[in-house]
């Protein structure tokens, strides 16, 4: 699981979050399309995959008190279909941080692979944090 | 599925009804509970005034879009780049667009490029972007 003991200030570029796995069962990828209002099929959405390793990101962050985290832009990169029911891990980290006045900028990168340690997907994530 | 990959081809739009059940329903499927989206005292608190949509709730919907041009081509082989611009709030209504810009060659391989947009109801941009999908010789 995400390591939440580290501090802000420790999160620098660099920085590697603990790589975390996902079984991506048909409950789940059907909570998903639920949630998107669409239609599935034998593949998981590239998005889904995405969402999980990014809430991951996300809940791994210690932010300062009353500070809000908003996503300001999003790469992404697919490379296969990933079948329901597949395991995947998420690997994400810090590629830069960016302090502008009462904003900061975090640039997280991701990389998803499957159990054949094939990468699924790859993604940058820039998330800005207003205090 | 589009039958034909040309240049200026418009993709079908999508169209989506935000709600905060909705944005629930995404914040578990996803794992995301920041509170921005989800705890409404905290949210109006804020410079928002109010929740907002997870941006990657917002760009699933272009992902759709992109899924019923191009189907498992888009899910193999797709890359995008987007921009959050404004925030959708519950109670809107978006719709995303898209088209095909260009259609390039590259090693043999045809790649449709395209730009798209997410507005609200009043016309307001709430996410843009490009992706670029490989697609196969005989789809040009």
């Amino acid at each position: 699981m995400p390591d939440k003991t580290i501090s802000y200030e420790e999160l620098i570029p660099g920085y590697e979050f603990p790589p975390v796995t996902y079984e991506l069962s048909a409950s789940l990828v059907s909570k998903y399309l639920k949630a998107v209002d669409s239609a599935g099929d034998e593949f998981v959405p590239p998005l889904a995959i995405t969402a999980l390793a990014i809430a991951t990101m996300a809940g791994s962050i210690p932010l300062p008190p009353g500070t809000v985290a908003i996503h300001a832009s999003q790469e992404l990169e697919f490379f296969k279909l990933v079948p329901i029911g597949a395991t995947i891990e998420c690997h994400t980290g810090v590629a830069q941080k960016i302090a502008r006045g009462k904003m900061s900028m975090l640039i997280l990168e991701l990389e998803v692979f499957d159990q054949g340690k094939e990468k699924v997907q790859s993604g940058k994530a820039t998330i800005a944090l207003l205090t | 599925m589009l039958t034909e990959i040309q240049e200026g081809k418009a993709l079908n739009p999508v169209v989506k009804h935000i709600t905060q059940e909705k944005i629930n329903l995404y914040a578990e499927a996803s794992g995301d509970f920041n509170p921005i989206h989800v705890d409404e005292s905290f949210a109006a608190k804020t410079p928002f005034g109010g929740t907002i949509a997870h941006g990657m709730l917002n760009l699933a919907y272009v992902s759709e879009m992109m899924t019923l041009a191009f189907g498992r081509s888009w899910l193999s082989g797709g890359k995008l780049r987007a921009r959050f611009k404004e925030s959708a709030r519950p109670g809107d209504t978006l719709t995303i667009n898209g088209k095909i810009d260009c259609v390039e060659q590259k090693d043999g391989i045809s790649y449709a490029n395209c730009s798209f947009e997410c507005r609200n109801q009043k016309g307001e941009m709430i996410v843009a972007g490009e992706a670029i999908v490989k697609v196969s010789s005989d789809k040009k």
